[in-house]
Order: structure tokens, then C-alpha cells, then sequence
């Protein structure tokens, strides 16, 4: 039963989503704070996108490397919630997120990359 | 007047992208804008430098001098995207031109990137092609390539056996003092290149007790100015590290990181940055992103025309700084 109820809570939450994009809430897509069921992050252009992903918890989240040069995708937490090999050209990486909180990461060979993961 | 400096470029960044007339044909052949380094002579205390890649006018009366050594960077051995495919062939066009120098270069500093991936058989690889080089020295310090996945326990395994920490150290050659220092480890979210509060201290002692006349020259990937922060092209707590420069008449900084030659001169110190044996990449926020610049064979000179807007000094790759030591 629980499980039904969070496939709901997800697909009013992609409704809300779809409902205030339409509605042009141009803010919304620039905050980058996408409210989806989207587990993908893609690393392009020395950067994350989005930068910031929301998802409920028990989401397992993928990055993958898009760019000429190797990065990596680091937690900022101490201790750190997860850490990714170096990841080469298309090479990805995958982390399930079960705790809601904000997650924030970075790349660590090129630190300026920074993103979160929002779990609800 | 014991102390006279003439420098003509005061705080002033000069950017120069070896404008080598390379044709279409030559271009494989020569690959004027990754087989590069630079070579430097110590004179009279007075540190000049030349590229590689104008490597007709590095004659007997220029690589004259008490000492010379060559700067190479960025091999990223293992890289084989379309920026080049060829990372090996491109090494090995430096060697030969270190090989081809009138003088033999004392030894060669690498400023990081030896690798692209850190793997035992990218350094290896490295490792072999610089055997051939006439000089048989080789000092490294690593770029973030080279500590991925270990915190650098590889690097330090490899080429740190006379270091401290992360892979610092120090060595005389005929009077000048050389520093190789390591600021691509534990890297901050946000951040810059680091080189922190133990590599500093151990800084700070090590040239203590240095007289005020000996030339310094500074080593390490990241560059120790702030090219362009927006791309992590700078480093953390640099100022802290010249601070501990400044007594010394003549300090010339080299590093790496940014696939083009740059310099910028401040007070009593030179800095410098070393073209890519491997790959170029974009001038500070010329791009949306520092990614590897694609240059086709046919494009590259009008490229090189297009960014090669501030040639410094004649025919000379590098400016040449004049300024005595005594």
C-alpha cells in the first residue's frame, strides 16, 4: 500500500511539475531545482545538469560523463555520502539515495563543477 | 645600484600561441602547438626562455649560459579524443626537439599531467619516451590526472622517492634553487588549486635560509597566479606561498594546467605557463567550457592568427625578463 501511495505522490508531483511549467513559470526551469522523477545527471561542458535534481528517496540516481576529459562526482559531506570513481568519457556512475536531505557533490579534479541532489 | 631590475611588462598577462607558420602538410610533422615546450638558459643569474617550437632560433650563443633546462607539461598520455589521437607521436616531437637543442638541456622538468587516466601504463608509457630524450633527469610534479582514484599514492610511489608529503621537494643546480611544489590534491567543492598548511610550512623552512640573491624557480601544475578563477585556473593559497618569495631578487614560477603559454610579470616574480605536449585548450572565457580545443590540420593557422594577439618581444616565444641578481 505504501508503495502505491509514494508511485502517486511521484506522479502528482510530475503533474504539479508539467501543470507549473505550462502555467510559465520560466523561474521554475532556471532554478534548476527540476521536481521529476528524472534519475539522470548528465556531466556536459564542465558541468552537472541539472545542478540541481529533486527526488524521492529510495532514487536511484545516474551520472554520466558526456565531456572529452574524465571527471568525478564527489559527496561534500564528511564523512562523504558517496564517491565515484574517475569516469571517463560515457562512463557512468549510479548512487540510491534512501535518506531524504540535501546532497550536495562536486567534481574533484575540477572543483568549480558543483551540483545536489534534493531527496524528499 | 646593486640591485637594478628592468621589466617592461609590469602586471601585464602576455599571451602567445606559437605563431609557427605551420602549413597544412607540415602540420602532422610538426604539430607546432603540442610538441611544445619551453627552454630555459640561466645567464648571468638572468633566466631567459625560448619554445620549442621556434626551435631554429635557439642557436649555441643562445643555449649559452651556467645552466638550461627544458619544461614539458600536460603529456595527458592516454588521451585519444579528436583534440589528438596521436598524444605518444606528439610527446615524442618534443623529445626530438629537446634532442635537437645545439646544447644538451641539464634536465627536464614535467609540470603534471603526465597522464590522462593515472594508469600504471599511461606513466609507463611517459616513462619510456623520455628515456630518449638526450637529458636523462626528469623531475615531475603531479597535475590531477595523475592522483585520480588514490590520492596520489601511485605518483608518490613512482617519482616522490626524495619528497615530503604529498610530493614537495627541492634541489640546487648550479646555484639556483628549484621547488617543486603539489597543488592538485583535496581540492575543495568551489575551489581552486590547493597547496596547504603543511606544504607551506614546509616551504617556508626550506627557503629560509636561502641568501636573498639566489634565483628561485617555482614548479607546480596549477597555476600559482589567478589566470581565470571561473575555470579553477589559479590556486587557493598561492599568496601565502610568494610571500615567502619575496625577499629573493629574481623567482620565476612555472606551471601547467591551462595548454598554453602565458606570462605575467609581478614585482620580483616571473610566471609562466607551459604549453600542452598533448592538446590546446581555450584562452580564459574565450569558450563555454576549458574542454580540449579541436583543431583541424586546415584551421590551425587561422586559429593560431586569431589568438595570437599579444606577441611578446620579437621573435621570442616567451618574454625575455632582464633583471640582475646581484
Amino acid at each position: 500500500m505504501r508503495r502505491i501511495v509514494s508511485i502517486a505522490t511521484i506522479a502528482a508531483t510530475l503533474v504539479f511539475g508539467i501543470a507549473n511549467l505550462g502555467a510559465g513559470h520560466g523561474t521554475f526551469a532556471q532554478n534548476a531545482q527540476t521536481k521529476t522523477a528524472a534519475t539522470e545527471i548528465s556531466i556536459d561542458n564542465f558541468s552537472f545538469g541539472p545542478t540541481a535534481l529533486t527526488v524521492a528517496a529510495g532514487t536511484e540516481v545516474t551520472w554520466t560523463n558526456r565531456d572529452d576529459i574524465p571527471h568525478t562526482v564527489v559527496s561534500t559531506d564528511d564523512p562523504k555520502a558517496f564517491k565515484s570513481k574517475v569516469l571517463d568519457t560515457n562512463e557512468k556512475f549510479s548512487f540510491t539515495f534512501t535518506k531524504p536531505g540535501t546532497y550536495s557533490y562536486f567534481c574533484s579534479l575540477h572543483p568549480k563543477m558543483t551540483g545536489k541532489v534534493i531527496v524528499q | 645600484m646593486s640591485e637594478t631590475k628592468i621589466i617592461t611588462k609590469q602586471n601585464e598577462m602576455l599571451h602567445d600561441h606559437n605563431r609557427d607558420g605551420v602549413n597544412r602538410r607540415g602540420f602532422l610533422k610538426c604539430m607546432a602547438w603540442a610538441g611544445t615546450g619551453a627552454f630555459w638558459v640561466i645567464k648571468g643569474g638572468v633566466l631567459k626562455s625560448y619554445s620549442l617550437s621556434r626551435l631554429s632560433e635557439i642557436g649555441p650563443a643562445e643555449s649559452a649560459g651556467e645552466l638550461s633546462f627544458v619544461q614539458i607539461s600536460d603529456s595527458h598520455m592516454g588521451f585519444n579524443k579528436a583534440a589528438n589521437t596521436d598524444v605518444a607521436g606528439t610527446l615524442q616531437i618534443a623529445v626530438d626537439k629537446i634532442n635537437n637543442l645545439s646544447a644538451t638541456p641539464e634536465f627536464i622538468l614535467h609540470t603534471g599531467d603526465i597522464s590522462h587516466l593515472s594508469k600504471p601504463e599511461e606513466f609507463d608509457a611517459v616513462g619510456q619516451i623520455l628515456k630518449g630524450a638526450k637529458p636523462q633527469d626528469v623531475f615531475y610534479v603531479p597535475g590531477e590526472h595523475d592522483v585520480l582514484n588514490d590520492d596520489g599514492k601511485q605518483f608518490l610511489e613512482r617519482y616522490g622517492k626524495n619528497s615530503h608529503g604529498a610530493g614537495w621537494y627541492s634541489f640546487e643546480k648550479k646555484g639556483v634553487h628549484f621547488i617543486g611544489l603539489v597543488n592538485v590534491l583535496d581540492l575543495k567543492a568551489g575551489g581552486l588549486g590547493t597547496l596547504g598548511h603543511e606544504q607551506l610550512e614546509w616551504l617556508e623552512n626550506d627557503v629560509k635560509h636561502l641568501k636573498h640573491s639566489t634565483p628561485i624557480v617555482v614548479f607546480a601544475h596549477i597555476p600559482l597566479w589567478t589566470v581565470y578563477p571561473q575555470w579553477g585556473w589559479g590556486t587557493e593559497d598561492s599568496a601565502q606561498a610568494l610571500a615567502y618569495l619575496k625577499k629573493f631578487g629574481s623567482v620565476t614560477v612555472l606551471n601547467g594546467h591551462i595548454h598554453q603559454t602565458m606570462q605575467k610579470v609581478e614585482g620580483n616574480i616571473t610566471f609562466h605557463t607551459a604549453a600542452s605536449t598533448a592538446f590546446p585548450q581555450p584562452a580564459p572565457g574565450a569558450a563555454d567550457s576549458p574542454g580540449p580545443m579541436k583543431v583541424p590540420a586546415e584551421q590551425l593557422r587561422s586559429v593560431l592568427g586569431i589568438t595570437d594577439v599579444n606577441y611578446v618581444q620579437g621573435h621570442h616565444a616567451l618574454a625575455v625578463v632582464d633583471s640582475t641578481l646581484a
